[in-house]
């Protein structure tokens, strides 16, 4: 529907808004942002007080279907997406069967397409059956519209076969996103190499299991040239490692996800599986360190790495809990409270690490609200404060290390294309209370 | 008033400590007399990881205190099989067990595990991560031997990386006032295990002149196996009490393992004959074994008693 958003105050850094805006939408896309748009035969919605913002695009989520329904489905997996702000997820393909074939990517589309909520762009496997032992059908399932490649999860220690499949990805144009770990470092660790994690007696997942790949990593890009990322990255070391990448002229993107940016290891004391996540949470150094390489523009995204698990799975001992948290519903929020009140970044750099940055590297639109563009957006409400409650997430998951905390930000409006998905923390098609959207605007020129 | 459970001896203070100590060494002095403290008590021993003596020596506690035992030992193979820590651990409070005693390899398993009964539950073990009775019948031993703890150094050497033992010393031998030395590879001693005030090294030659007690941990076979040691005998080379070392000892040092000892890796044959024969007094791995009984007696006693006023 035709609509008129007035009163808001719009930030888009990539066209260099800042400040009060009016954004006409006709039809789904933008149709005109401009200061005062003057006398428009539309519905108006009012947003006074609020900051809208491009919708946030997450390029690292597990959506868990097929195959893991009990722990997240494509509908709430989108529901929790659009009631988090996010209008568009890359979701991970190490699913049951994985993503390795065209067929699994056509079944997540027409999901996708079906529950009509966040866009949804599938990652495929770099090989088959994540068994990092034989490149996956890459063209394939280029063809079906994978937007990258990744073996999340299980890094692919065979450092020719990544070679080899960079090199295939080089020609398709598709990234290359890469978990880094080195198992024969990591091994059966479940927590970061540190005070914490020694003194409880449990097996540990060093710095350095991530940083030699890191390092690996680099090297092959330099040789290959090709679109790397790099997904979750959590230690220090490997921050130096981007550091030299960068100052070497070798390209690549990478990730930081609000966990790492927000906790550290002593969450996992004592034994608080909440807080169990591969990688594993790390020492303040490694905080700071991921900090200030945002803050730089080392690390230019920050994704979730949304990791949905049922409740029971993750009431279990420390050693067999999986590893994961939630991340969609809960981003926003503590990136704008601790991250952005804090003067850590800017609200505009925010959303191109949240936006702008993720959208480039999946080659899709999103991150830009010029007009003709898509009217993918989210409405944030800067004010009040929440406390994070996991029983109201649409999400399957509740496997989150935040619960409780006081924050603000919650985004109060997200838009798909210029439909309305979620409003005032009510999600299309989850609520049955969804409002008739008639009933919130006000026309034109009526008082 | 002493806590409910005892996984960990951090929630003891030393004065609650002291109280166990002080029960134990009454305990051995009236060994012989029949005491009552657990009669029509139902003691539930559930051991999910092999152990002869902890086991052995839990059993023969709660016999010597006129208490009933129930024995649960799964088959090796029915943790696999879906045997349930949760549910055994409710079926046996159910079934009418006062108080559990537990080992498992997993750790931070009893913290939550515990929290699911309202009876005592009591740690024999947790993985790498306590094993709180350990550590209190080696510093009974201690004090019974005659070595004033404060202003001691304990030396201890060997796993530290996988030990509960060392884990539960961390806090015992600095409470009761002795400095503790850690000795090890670096593969088995990070830097980041090291607690606070605690000194450690990779050469034992250096500090084993500086110890009033040699503490020796067992270090598995598993570890060779896993690939962490080139081999036990390259680990008894660089780390195991062997005659040429045991000059380096101060001459009142005493010795301590908690068993089972690995003969000719974390000390050699001869030095035991050596200290059994000549200083049988400096070689506590037999008292530390005896004094377990006591020690474990007195927990069962302080804790069931304390919760029945």
């Amino acid at each position: 529907m035709d609509l008129l958003l007035k009163g808001g105050i719009l930030h888009d850094p990539v066209n260099g808004w800042e400040g009060p805006a009016e954004i006409l939408i006709k039809g789904d896309r933008i149709e005109a942002v401009s200061l005062s748009l003057g006398p428009v035969e539309v519905p108006v919605l009012d947003l006074k007080g609020k900051i809208i913002l491009p919708g946030l695009v997450d390029i690292h989520v597990h959506l868990r279907e097929p195959g893991e329904e009990g722990k997240e489905t494509i509908a709430t997996g989108c529901a929790a997406a659009v009631a988090g702000g996010f209008t568009a997820v890359a979701c991970m393909p190490n699913t049951n069967p994985p993503v390795d074939s065209k067929e699994i990517v056509s079944y997540i589309k027409e999901r996708a397409r079906q529950v009509n909520l966040a866009r949804v762009y599938p990652l495929g496997t770099l090989t088959r059956r994540l068994k990092g032992q034989e490149i996956a059908p890459m063209w394939e399932m280029a063809q079906e519209g994978v937007r990258g490649f990744s073996d999340d999860g299980r890094p692919v220690m065979n450092s020719g076969l990544m070679l080899r499949a960079m090199q295939f990805a080089l020609v398709l144009g598709l990234p290359v996103i890469s978990h880094c770990e080195d198992l024969s470092l990591s091994g059966d660790g479940v927590v970061h190499a540190g005070v914490h994690g020694y003194r409880l007696g449990l097996p540990v997942i060093p710095a350095v299991s991530e940083a030699v790949m890191v390092a690996r990593e680099i090297l092959l890009q330099q040789k290959v040239g090709g679109k790397l990322h790099l997904a979750h990255i959590s230690a220090r070391e490997s921050v130096a490692l981007l550091r030299w990448a960068r100052e070497s002229g070798i390209n690549l993107t990478s990730e930081v996800t609000p966990h790492h940016l927000l906790l550290t290891e002593e969450a996992v004391d004592y034994f608080n599986t909440s807080a169990k996540m591969n990688p594993p949470l790390r020492t303040s150094a490694d905080r700071d360190a991921l900090l200030e390489a945002l803050q730089e523009g080392l690390i230019e995204i920050i994704a979730t790495d949304h990791a949905p698990h049922r409740l029971q799975e993750k009431e279990a001992d420390f050693l067999s809990a999986p590893f994961g948290v939630t991340g969609l519903e809960t981003a926003f929020p503590l990136l704008w409270t601790k991250i952005v009140e804090q003067g850590i970044l800017s609200l505009s750099e925010l959303v191109k690490c949240l936006s702008t940055a993720p959208a480039n590297l999946l080659g899709v639109p999103g991150g830009n609200l010029a007009p003709g563009l898509p009217a993918d957006l989210v409405v944030i409400e800067p004010h009040k404060e929440y406390a994070v409650n996991a029983d109201k997430f649409y999400s399957r998951g509740q496997n989150t290390p935040f619960k409780d905390w006081r924050l603000k930000g919650f985004p109060v409006l997200t838009m798909v294309g210029g439909d309305i998905k979620m409003w005032e923390g009510k999600v299309k098609g989850f609520n049955q209370d969804f409002p008739e959207l008639k009933g919130l605007f006000i026309k034109q020129g009526s008082k | 008033m002493l806590p409910k459970d005892m996984l960990s001896l951090k929630d003891f203070s030393l004065e609650a400590l002291q109280e166990i100590l002080q029960r134990a060494a009454f305990f051995k002095k009236k060994d012989g007399d029949v005491f009552s403290s657990l009669k029509g008590k139902n003691i539930a021993i559930s051991f999910w990881e092999p152990s002869t003596r902890t086991r052995i020596s839990f059993e023969l506690a709660v016999q010597k205190l006129g208490g009933r035992i129930i024995n649960f030992t799964p088959e090796m193979s029915s943790e696999k099989k879906g045997e349930n820590v949760d549910d055994t651990i409710k079926t046996l409070q159910s079934i009418g067990a006062d108080a559990l005693v537990f080992r498992h390899s997993s750790p931070g398993i009893f913290n939550r595990v515990s929290e699911l009964v309202e009876i005592p539950f009591i740690s024999g073990g947790e993985g790498c991560y306590q094993h709180p009775t350990q550590a209190l019948l080696d510093i009974f031993t201690l004090i019974e031997s005659g070595v004033k703890l404060s202003g001691r150094q304990v030396v201890m050497v060997g796993d530290i990386l996988h030990s509960r033992v060392a884990r539960s010393h961390f806090y015992t031998f600095p409470v009761f006032g002795a400095s503790l030395t850690l000795v090890a590879p670096p593969v088995l001693l990070p830097p980041e295990l090291v607690p606070p005030g605690v000194n450690w090294s990779y050469n034992l030659e250096e500090v084993l002149p500086s110890g009033d007690v040699v503490y020796l941990l067992r270090v598995q076979k598993e570890r060779q196996e896993k690939g962490l040691i080139p081999s036990l005998g390259e680990y008894a080379a660089l780390y195991g009490l062997n005659e040429k070392r045991v000059s380096l000892l101060k001459e009142d040092a005493c010795l301590m393992h908690p068993g089972p000892v690995n003969i000719g890796i974390e000390i050699s044959s001869s030095v035991i004959k050596v200290f059994e024969n000549f200083y049988p007094d400096r070689i506590l791995f037999q008292d530390q074994v005896r004094n377990g009984v006591f020690v474990r007696m007195a927990v069962l006693d302080l804790l069931l008693a304390g919760r029945m006023i």
